[in-house]
Formats: C-alpha cells, sequence, structure tokens
C-alpha cells in the first residue's frame, strides 16, 4: 500500500514538474506564413518541450491587438511598417529585432483559367477583378500598391479591385474563381492547388518585402520565446522556409 | 322560393345540428334559444361553414352536396349576410361599404342605389366615419349593403339586438316590406318571439340542434 | 459634427441597397406570411424553421452559404455568370442579396402578425358580397394588416441597414462598390481613424433608433 502510495507520488511529481518547465510561446505571425510556421513550429516541438500556439492573421490587425495588449510573447510581420509601429509605441523588445525573411510577390489565376499575363499592364485589359489583400492596412496589399503605382498602373487598375481581409483571403478568392486574378506572395500561390502563377514579378524589380521578428516587450515568456526565436534562425529553419519559397535573410 | 336543405349534419362544440326541411315562404323565422345552432345554420347556408353531410338547395341552385363532394363558393351564392356582430369594414367609408357588393356588376343587375338608401333612410349616414356609428345606424347599412348586392336570399342573425324599441319598431316595419319592395327573400334569425310574430310568415324552433317544431309564430308562440 | 462625400456616398449607397433588398422581399414575405397565419399544413414547423433560419445562425455562417450558391462555380452563380454574364459575389448585387435574406425573418413575423390579427369575419363578409380570393386578399385581408405590414418593412430595413457579416463574407468591403455603412465603421475602427467611426455611428443610432421607434408604435396600434 505504501509503496504504491509512493509511486503515485512520484507520477505525480513529475508530471507536475513536466507541467512546470513547459511553456507556451504565443506567436502572431502573418497570414502568409501559416504553412511554413505550423509546420517548422511542430518539428520545433518534437525537440522541445515548450508548445507553440498562433495566432494568423493580416499584419496590420494582430499589430492592432498586440497594442491592445493582446497576449503575444513573439510578433512575426510581413513589412516593417507594422513592427516600426510597435516599436514606436515601446511594445516590442528592440535588441530581439531582426529581418528574418523576405518574399516576392505574383500574379495567379484560377487553374482553370485561360489566362496569360506577360506584363502587369495586360491585367488592364484582359481581366475584370483582382484580388488583393486591403491596400489600405494590409502589407501583402501595400506592396502590390507600390509596385503598381511604380508602373504607373494603379489608377488604372483600382476599379477592378476586390480588397480582402488578409493575403490569405485574397488566394481564397482567386481558388474560388469569384475574382479573374489575384496579388498574393509567391510563397502562397505554392501552398495552393487550386491557383496557377500567371506572373511573377521579378524580385529586383519588385517592393522589398521584408519580415521582421520580434520578442514584445511584455511577453511572460522570455526565455521560451528567446528559444524559439534562435531555432527560427537555425538551419533547419531555414531549409524548411526555403523549401516553401521564402527568401531568408540571415 | 324554395330553400331545400337535406341531411344536413354540421358537428358544433355541444352538438350535432340536424335539419332536413324545405322552406317556401318569404319571411322565415330560425327561432331559437341562444347557442342552439342557428347562426351555425346560417353560415352554412352562406357557405361559411362545411357541413360533415348536406344536400342545399336554393331554387334551381346547387349550393351543396357532400355526397358528390361538391360545394359553390360562397361568392357565387349570391347571399346577403347579415350577420350579429358588427361588419362593416372599418377601413372604409360607408359610402365605400355600401357599393363593396356591386363591383364590376352591371347598373340592370342590382338595385338603384337611391332606391336602398331612400328605403333605409341612411341617405344622411353616407359621410360618416364608420366608427362614429350608432348601433341602429350600423344594422340599417349592413342590410342596405347586403341589399345592393341584389342578392337571392337575405340571411339576417338577430339584427335588432341592442337597438331601442321604437328603432326596432322602425326596422321592423322596413323588413317586413322588404320583399314587397324588392322581391328578396329571407332567413330570419331571433330568440324574440315579438320580433318573430312581426315578421315571420313560418317559423323554424330550434333546440340543441335539432328541429322541435315549425309553423306558424303565432300559434307557436302564442 | 459633418460627413465627408466619401461617407455621404457610403450612406446613400447603404440607404439605396437596402430599399431595393426591402422592396424585393416583400412579396416573398407576404406570400410566405400569409399560408403561416392561416392554415395548418404538413411541413409547417419546417418552414416556419428555415425561414427563421437567418435570425439566429452566425451571420457570417449565412453569409458562407450565400456564398457557395452565388459563386461563380455556385449553383445559381453559375447560371447568373455563364448564360446572363451577371455577378453577385463581390457587387452591390451581393450586399441587397445578403441584406434582403438576413431581414426576411423579421418582415415574415411582423406580417404574420398583421394577418394573424385581420378578424376573418370580414373575410367571409367580403365573399358573401361577391369577392373572390383575390379581391378579398386585396380590398380587405391586406389594409387591415397594413399595420403590421409596415411595421415589418420599417423593421427588414432597418436590419438590412445592420447587416454586417453575411455582407462581408459574400460581397467584400470594396470602396465605392460594396461598402455599407456597417463595413465602413468596421473598416475605420479598423485603420484607428475614430473620428470618422463616430461620425458613422452617429449615423447609424439615428437610422436604427427612428425604425425601430416607428416600427414599435405602429406593432401598438395595431394591437388596439
Amino acid at each position: 500500500m505504501s509503496r504504491l502510495l509512493r509511486s503515485i507520488v512520484i507520477l505525480v511529481a513529475v508530471l507536475l514538474s513536466h507541467n512546470a518547465n513547459a511553456a507556451e510561446v504565443n506567436v502572431y505571425a502573418a497570414a502568409s506564413l501559416t504553412d511554413v510556421m505550423k509546420e517548422i513550429a511542430a518539428n520545433y516541438e518534437k525537440e522541445s518541450t515548450d508548445k507553440i500556439v498562433f495566432n494568423f492573421g493580416a499584419s496590420s490587425l494582430l499589430a492592432r491587438q498586440i497594442i491592445e495588449r493582446a497576449p503575444a510573447d513573439i510578433f512575426f510581420s510581413a513589412d516593417e511598417a507594422k513592427m516600426d509601429d510597435l516599436q514606436k509605441a515601446g511594445m516590442i523588445a528592440s535588441e530581439t529585432r531582426r529581418d528574418l525573411l523576405s518574399n516576392s510577390l505574383v500574379i495567379v489565376v484560377p487553374n482553370d483559367s485561360q489566362l496569360t499575363i506577360t506584363s502587369p499592364d495586360e491585367l488592364l485589359t484582359k481581366v475584370q477583378r483582382i484580388a488583393i489583400a486591403n491596400p489600405r492596412a494590409v502589407p501583402a496589399g501595400i506592396y502590390t500598391k507600390q509596385y503598381l503605382s511604380g508602373l504607373g498602373l494603379w489608377d488604372k487598375l483600382e476599379s477592378k479591385m476586390v480588397p480582402t481581409e488578409n493575403v490569405r483571403a485574397a488566394l481564397a478568392a482567386v481558388e474560388s474563381g469569384n475574382v479573374d486574378a489575384g496579388f498574393v506572395y509567391k510563397t502562397d500561390a505554392n501552398i495552393s492547388k487550386k491557383v496557377k502563377i500567371a506572373f511573377s514579378v521579378p524580385v529586383e524589380k519588385g517592393p522589398k518585402i521584408r519580415y521582421p521578428i520580434a520578442i514584445v516587450k511584455e511577453t511572460k515568456n522570455k526565455g521560451a520565446a528567446e528559444d524559439f526565436l534562435r531555432y527560427l534562425e537555425s538551419a533547419k529553419a531555414r531549409t524548411v522556409f526555403e523549401r516553401y519559397g521564402f527568401i531568408v535573410k540571415f | 322560393m324554395k330553400l331545400e336543405i337535406r341531411e344536413l349534419s354540421l358537428r358544433l362544440e355541444q352538438f350535432t345540428l340536424e335539419l332536413d326541411v324545405d322552406l317556401q315562404n318569404a319571411r322565415t323565422g330560425i327561432f331559437g334559444p341562444s347557442g342552439s345552432g342557428k347562426t351555425s345554420l346560417l353560415e352554412t347556408i352562406a357557405g361559411l361553414r362545411k357541413p360533415e353531410t348536406a344536400r342545399i338547395r336554393l331554387d334551381n341552385c346547387l349550393f351543396e352536396d357532400t355526397e358528390q363532394a361538391y360545394s359553390l363558393p360562397v361568392r357565387l351564392r349570391r347571399i346577403g349576410y347579415v350577420p350579429q356582430d358588427d361588419s362593416l369594414f372599418p377601413h372604409l367609408s360607408v359610402r365605400r361599404n355600401l357599393l363593396y357588393g356591386t363591383n364590376g356588376k352591371s347598373k340592370h343587375d342590382t338595385f338603384s342605389f337611391d332606391h336602398v338608401i331612400g328605403f333605409l333612410k341612411i341617405g344622411s349616414l353616407l359621410a360618416r366615419d364608420v366608427r362614429s356609428l350608432s348601433r341602429g345606424e350600423n344594422q340599417r347599412i349592413v342590410i342596405a349593403r347586403a341589399l345592393l348586392s341584389a342578392p337571392r336570399l337575405l340571411l339576417l342573425d338577430e339584427p335588432l339586438t341592442a337597438l331601442d324599441a321604437s328603432l326596432k319598431e322602425t326596422i321592423l316595419q322596413q323588413l317586413r316590406s322588404l320583399h314587397h319592395e324588392f322581391g328578396i327573400p329571407m332567413l330570419y334569425v331571433t330568440h324574440d318571439p315579438v320580433e318573430a310574430n312581426d315578421i315571420c310568415e313560418e317559423i323554424l324552433i330550434l333546440e340543441s340542434g335539432r328541429l322541435l317544431s315549425r309553423g306558424n309564430p303565432r300559434e307557436l308562440l302564442g | 459634427m459633418s460627413l465627408t462625400q466619401a461617407e455621404w456616398q457610403i450612406i446613400g449607397f447603404t440607404l439605396a441597397a437596402c430599399a431595393l433588398s426591402t422592396l424585393v422581399i416583400l412579396p416573398f414575405g407576404l406570400a410566405v406570411a400569409w399560408p403561416l397565419a392561416r392554415y395548418r399544413w404538413p411541413g409547417k414547423l419546417l418552414v416556419e424553421t428555415l425561414v427563421t433560419l437567418p435570425l439566429v445562425l452566425p451571420p457570417v455562417a449565412t453569409g458562407l452559404l450565400l456564398l457557395k450558391f452565388f459563386s461563380r462555380r455556385g449553383l445559381l452563380g453559375q447560371f447568373l455568370h455563364k448564360q446572363l454574364g451577371i455577378d453577385v459575389v463581390f457587387t452591390w448585387r451581393a450586399v441587397v442579396v445578403a441584406a434582403a435574406v438576413m431581414s426576411f425573418p423579421l418582415l415574415v413575423r411582423s406580417v404574420r402578425v398583421g394577418f394573424q390579427s385581420v378578424n376573418q369575419r370580414f373575410e367571409h363578409i367580403a365573399r358573401t358580397l361577391g369577392a373572390g380570393d383575390a379581391r378579398v386578399f386585396f380590398t380587405v385581408t391586406l389594409p387591415l394588416a397594413s399595420r403590421g405590414i409596415v411595421a415589418g418593412v420599417v423593421l427588414a430595413f432597418a436590419r438590412a441597414v445592420g447587416e454586417f457579416g453575411a455582407t462581408i463574407v459574400v460581397a467584400g468591403n470594396i470602396p465605392g462598390k460594396t461598402t455599407t455603412l456597417s463595413l465602413e465603421i468596421f473598416e475605420t475602427v479598423q485603420l484607428g481613424h475614430d473620428a470618422s467611426a463616430y461620425r458613422l455611428l452617429i449615423v447609424s443610432v439615428i437610422i436604427a433608433f427612428g425604425a425601430v421607434w416607428l416600427s414599435e408604435a405602429l406593432m401598438k396600434k395595431s394591437a388596439l
């Protein structure tokens, strides 16, 4: 009887201590990172006792949530502007900020579309509706607007634009066939089986896309967050990022 | 006129109304205590109630034959109905109410408007609001409205309740001479023996849905 | 407080789209409320449930159903796109559709009460005076049910103006094309443009307040 009791006490102690060490790292990441980050986190959790919990969305929406004190530990944004906003508001630990990734823009069309686009100005005549992430706030949309404005095409194409909540929603709109084409990241096009790339914006001609990452100042899991951040810069993570089509900066 | 009400069976709350009669007088009364089925009988003749079984014929027009699953629609029966409760359309003017049954009918299919108005002495009420009418005025207009639709038969359900004696007498007089003036027979429901005596040539006495007796009102009611 | 031109356009568009959606659902609302008010028939409970559904389903869920149905590959959308060259999703038509579907249950409820409040004695009398079903309905039933019907129309309109969840899914938030009052409030809040958000909020409150007030006043009279 006392041996049974002792075993139970040891078991409970082990379980409790296991839970005491395991932390939950809340990562608020741009929508375009959804698939790649889930895979990387799954790998990470095999090696670590920590758990990674994600909140994916438009970087603009996430930044606003963090400003409203949402419990994020890490912010992984799709553009520098949103990270700058948080930095100005004193919400991030600046010393932990770094540019991790880059990406490129593509024009996608539904799989069954006959459309061919050899240059962006063909959009003026060949399509009726173009999905893009909301150019007023979401990085993917802002990059697109930047790019098209640079070519002098934005004003003429604006009436064709169907703005969406985030870049994945733009992708979904193209997948559903309710729009003729859409601007998304190359990495988004890669994971979708229902769209094909009609035009790739050459990286040199395209907007400077930067994915900065940083630890949120008010994090309660600083150690765990730092561990994960380090992992994201490791070779293992790099392989996965590149497989998805991201351009790794470090 | 000849109104055949054969093998009528109508299930009501407390009892079943059963009747098998031929009516031939110009002014027939249906007499009985309240709840004896008088109103239901009128409604059935008008087509507003469906009996379990019946064969109802007015002159040579078949109204109802349950055996052949035949029922003439209400609007084709050309029956004037003066119910017990207020029935003037509250959303229409007095004039519109009166003319409702003349819609689309040609001039000689109906009685002259002025004739009916004059007969029932309601000329002064034409401009009045329906809601402002007294019961007596109300009833006269309802009767006029029914008349104006040129019915083959007039059904009146206790039309004089809640009226004072002198008004009752006035309207009774008008009703008495209605057949003479317009040639329309009537079925007159009442529980007042004075009215029955005054107006009806023949009465049917109903109780709990059954015909108790039938005959001259003076003899039956004394 | 004065509104910008863009804000006026949004308000104008919202009012126009909602007026259209209310107009469109009116005959259907009457047609559905009538048998619900007057008759008992097999399947009545099913119809009642279906009609009430948009009232209790999460609006985005309803929006999703509409999206699937009207998309270019959807059941009806396919026909419209291929045969008539008409697109619904991401256009003003989707705004009208979303508003119509979401406000329909409220219309039916009010109209049903309106019909139920009509004393059938008047319909009977009208028949004895020679009126056929159609004439009875239009000259007696409808006028007597009018308070309930108008209340239903007003309520449906207000609901349409306040519609958001289904609209954003099936129409999107396209400036100048599908942006409604609710969508714009959402956007301005997202972007932190609080002043604009508050202006539009006040407009929304005025519209909603006026509509509900009017609807309640009419229903009270009807109950008398």
